[in-house]
C-alpha cells in the first residue's frame, strides 16, 4: 500500500522552514546585496538636500522606510520610470492583461458559460499566468518558406508601436511619457503604422490565409482612417490646439461628447474597426479564414501579438476619454486635507494628533490630485474598454463590401457632419473666445 | 469658456533639438517594448522542445490539405480603388488639421476658402466614390 501522504512531524516541518531561511539568507547575502550595488553604483543618483546621494548611502536608505520615500521619489520623476512603469509600458500592460481576462469572463457570462475557472481557485484569477506560461513553453512553428527575419521581427514590431501610441496618452496632469505640441498628429502617424505591419507579417509568411487576412486587414484600417482622422477634427477646431494635454485641460467643466456626440460615435465606431474587433474583425474572422493574418503566428509569437492589440485597445479608450469625455478631470475622490490639520494635526476637545506623513503627501510625487486623476482616468477607460468588449457577445460580422461602403459613405458624412456642427457652435458665439460658456 | 486656450499665440522659434527631446521618448518607448518583449521570443525558443524529424509540420497551414501553389500569388480583390482613394483623401483631411488648429486666430473670412476645399474635396470623393463601383474597370 502506498501512502498518499508521509505523516506529518513537527520537528521536520520546522527543520524545513530553518533550512529554507538559512538558504535565502545565503543567497541573498552573497548575490542580492552585490548585485544591488553594483546597480546602484551605474545608476545616475539624485541629490537630496544638497548631498550627493552615494551607493552606501543609499543602500542604507532603502531598507529605512522613512529615508526611502524621497530616493522612490526621485525615481518616479526619472524618464526610466514613465516609460517603463507609470503612463507608460507597465501600467498599459497590467491595464491590457486584466483586459483579456475580463473580456475572457464577460463572454462567458453573456454566452451563458463559466468561462476560465480552474486556475487560481477564485474563478480562474490566475488563468493569464497560466496561459503565459503555456504560450512560453510551446514550440514556435514557422513556414519553411516563410521569409524568417521579418516573420520573427513583426509581432516584436506589433507591441513596440502599441507601446509607441501608449507614449503620448496623458494620464494625470503632467504625467505623460511624450509630451508633444502635435501629439494629434503623432496619434496618427503612430496609428499609420500598424497597417504595414499586419501586411509585412502576413507576406513574409507565404501561406494563402495570412495572406487573405492581410490584404482585408489593410482594406478596413485604411478605409477607417480617415473617418477617424475626420471625427477629431470637430475637438481640434474647438479647442485650437493638437496638444492632448492641453485638450484634456480645456474640458474642466464640460465634456466635448455634450457638444460632439456625433463625432464621439463616429470615433468609436472607427475604433472599432481599428482595433479590429467584432463586427470589425474580417482580418481574424476566425470561421472564414481559420486566423486571418494570425495563421502562421505559434506559441511565443502570438502571444506577443495579442498583447499587442490589447495595449493598443487600451490605447484608443484612452485617447477617446482624453479627447471626448474629459481625461483626468472629475470630482476630488480623495479631498485636499484641509490646511490647519496639516499644520497642527486633527483636534478634537483637549486631544490633537499629529500627522506628520500627510504634509509629506500633499508635496511629493504621489500626491492627492496623481491620485485623483488617476482613478478618474481609470474609470472611465474601463466603461470604455466594457462598451468596446461588449460587442463582441452581440453582433455579427460585416461583410467586406458592407464594411467598405459603412467606412467610405455613411461615416465620412456623418464626419463631415460633425465638422459643420463644430463651426456653428464656434461662430454662433456658444463656444470659443468670448462665447457663453 | 477657458480663457487660457483662446489667447493669441505668438509665433515662438524652438529649436530642432527642443523639438526632437519630445518625440525622442516616443521613440525609447518603442525601443523599450522591443528591449523587454525580444527576450520573451528568445527565452521561448530556448525553452520549448524543437523537433525537425517532421518536414511536414513547417507546411503552410491550409486545413489539413497539402498545401498547393505559391503562397504570394496575385490576389484579386476588387476593392483596390479605395486604397487609391486613401492615397488622396489622408493627404487632404491632414491639410484640414493646419486649418481646424488654427481657426480660433484666423479671421472668419478665412473659412470661405476652406468651406470651397471642402466643397472640391466631398465633389471628388464622390466622383471616386461613382468610380469605384465600377468593378469592371479595376
Amino acid at each position: 500500500m502506498s501512502v498518499i501522504a508521509p505523516k506529518f512531524r513537527l520537528g521536520h516541518f520546522i527543520k524545513s522552514i530553518t533550512n529554507d531561511i538559512f538558504w535565502i539568507v545565503v543567497l541573498i547575502t552573497l548575490i542580492g546585496i552585490p548585485v544591488i550595488f553594483i546597480v546602484l553604483f551605474y545608476i545616475d543618483l539624485p541629490v537630496l538636500d544638497g548631498e550627493l546621494v552615494t551607493p552606501f548611502l543609499a543602500f542604507t536608505m532603502l531598507a529605512h522606510p522613512e529615508l526611502s520615500i524621497p530616493l522612490i521619489d526621485s525615481f518616479m520623476n526619472t524618464d526610466f520610470f514613465r516609460i517603463a512603469i507609470f503612463p507608460g509600458f507597465g501600467f498599459a500592460a497590467l491595464i491590457a492583461g486584466s483586459t483579456i481576462f475580463v473580456e475572457r469572463k464577460l463572454l462567458a457570462k453573456l454566452q451563458l458559460r463559466v468561462g476560465p475557472f480552474y486556475c487560481g481557485k477564485i474563478e480562474g484569477i490566475l488563468q493569464l499566468v497560466g496561459d503565459g506560461l503555456k504560450l512560453l513553453s510551446k514550440e514556435i512553428i514557422i513556414p519553411a518558406k516563410a521569409d524568417k527575419p521579418i516573420f520573427w521581427a513583426a509581432p516584436v514590431l506589433f507591441v513596440a508601436t502599441a507601446a509607441a501610441f501608449v507614449a503620448l496618452i496623458p494620464v494625470a496632469p503632467g504625467w505623460v511619457v511624450a509630451d508633444v505640441d502635435v501629439g494629434l498628429l503623432a496619434v496618427f502617424a503612430v496609428i499609420g503604422f500598424f497597417p504595414i505591419i499586419t501586411v509585412l507579417s502576413s507576406w513574409s509568411a507565404n501561406s494563402k490565409y495570412p495572406f487573405i487576412g492581410g490584404i482585408r486587414a489593410l482594406h478596413q484600417m485604411i478605409s477607417f482612417e480617415i473617418p477617424l482622422i475626420l471625427s477629431l477634427l470637430g475637438v481640434v477646431i474647438l479647442t485650437g490646439t493638437l496638444n492632448l494635454t492641453e485638450i484634456v485641460q480645456s474640458q474642466t467643466s464640460y465634456w466635448w461628447i455634450i457638444f460632439l456626440p456625433i463625432g464621439a460615435i463616429v470615433f468609436f465606431i472607427t475604433m472599432l474597426a481599428e482595433l479590429e474587433r467584432i463586427p470589425f474583425d474580417l482580418p481574424e474572422a476566425e470561421s472564414e479564414i481559420v486566423a486571418g493574418w494570425l495563421t502562421e503566428f505559434s506559441g511565443m509569437m502570438y502571444g506577443l501579438v495579442q498583447l499587442g492589440s490589447y495595449i493598443k485597445l487600451y490605447a484608443f479608450a484612452a485617447l477617446f476619454v482624453v479627447l471626448f469625455l474629459g481625461g483626468w478631470n472629475g470630482f476630488g475622490v480623495i479631498p485636499p486635507t484641509p490646511p490647519e490639520i496639516v499644520d497642527f494635526g486633527i483636534q478634537a476637545g483637549p486631544i490633537s494628533v499629529d500627522l506628520p506623513g500627510i504634509e509629506k503627501l500633499t508635496e511629493r510625487t504621489l500626491n492627492f490630485s496623481l491620485i485623483n486623476g488617476v482613478v478618474w482616468f481609470v474609470f472611465k477607460t474601463v466603461i470604455v474598454i466594457f462598451f468596446i468588449l461588449i460587442p463582441r457577445g452581440v453582433f455579427p460580422r460585416v461583410r467586406i463590401d458592407l464594411l467598405l461602403h459603412i467606412g467610405w459613405y455613411k461615416l465620412i458624412t456623418l464626419s463631415f457632419v460633425n465638422i459643420f456642427i463644430a463651426l456653428g457652435l464656434l461662430y454662433a458665439g456658444v463656444l470659443g473666445p468670448g462665447g457663453l460658456l | 469658456m477657458h480663457n487660457f486656450l483662446y489667447l493669441r499665440k505668438d509665433v515662438k522659434a524652438t529649436l530642432v533639438g527642443e523639438v526632437f527631446g519630445s518625440y525622442s521618448l516616443v521613440l525609447a518607448m518603442f525601443g523599450f517594448a522591443i528591449v523587454v518583449m525580444a527576450p520573451a521570443l528568445i527565452i521561448s525558443r530556448m525553452i520549448s522542445p524543437r523537433t525537425r524529424s517532421n518536414p511536414v509540420k513547417f507546411l503552410p497551414m491550409e486545413c489539413g490539405q497539402v498545401p498547393s501553389g505559391a503562397g504570394r500569388t496575385h490576389f484579386m480583390m476588387q476593392y483596390y480603388s479605395f486604397i487609391l482613394m486613401f492615397v488622396v483623401f489622408d493627404v487632404m483631411a491632414i491639410f484640414l488639421y493646419a486649418w481646424g488648429s488654427t481657426i480660433l486666430n484666423l479671421e472668419k473670412t478665412a473659412t470661405l476658402p476652406i468651406m470651397a476645399f471642402l466643397g472640391i474635396m466631398f465633389a471628388a470623393m464622390a466622383y471616386a466614390l461613382y468610380q469605384s463601383k465600377r468593378r469592371d474597370i479595376w
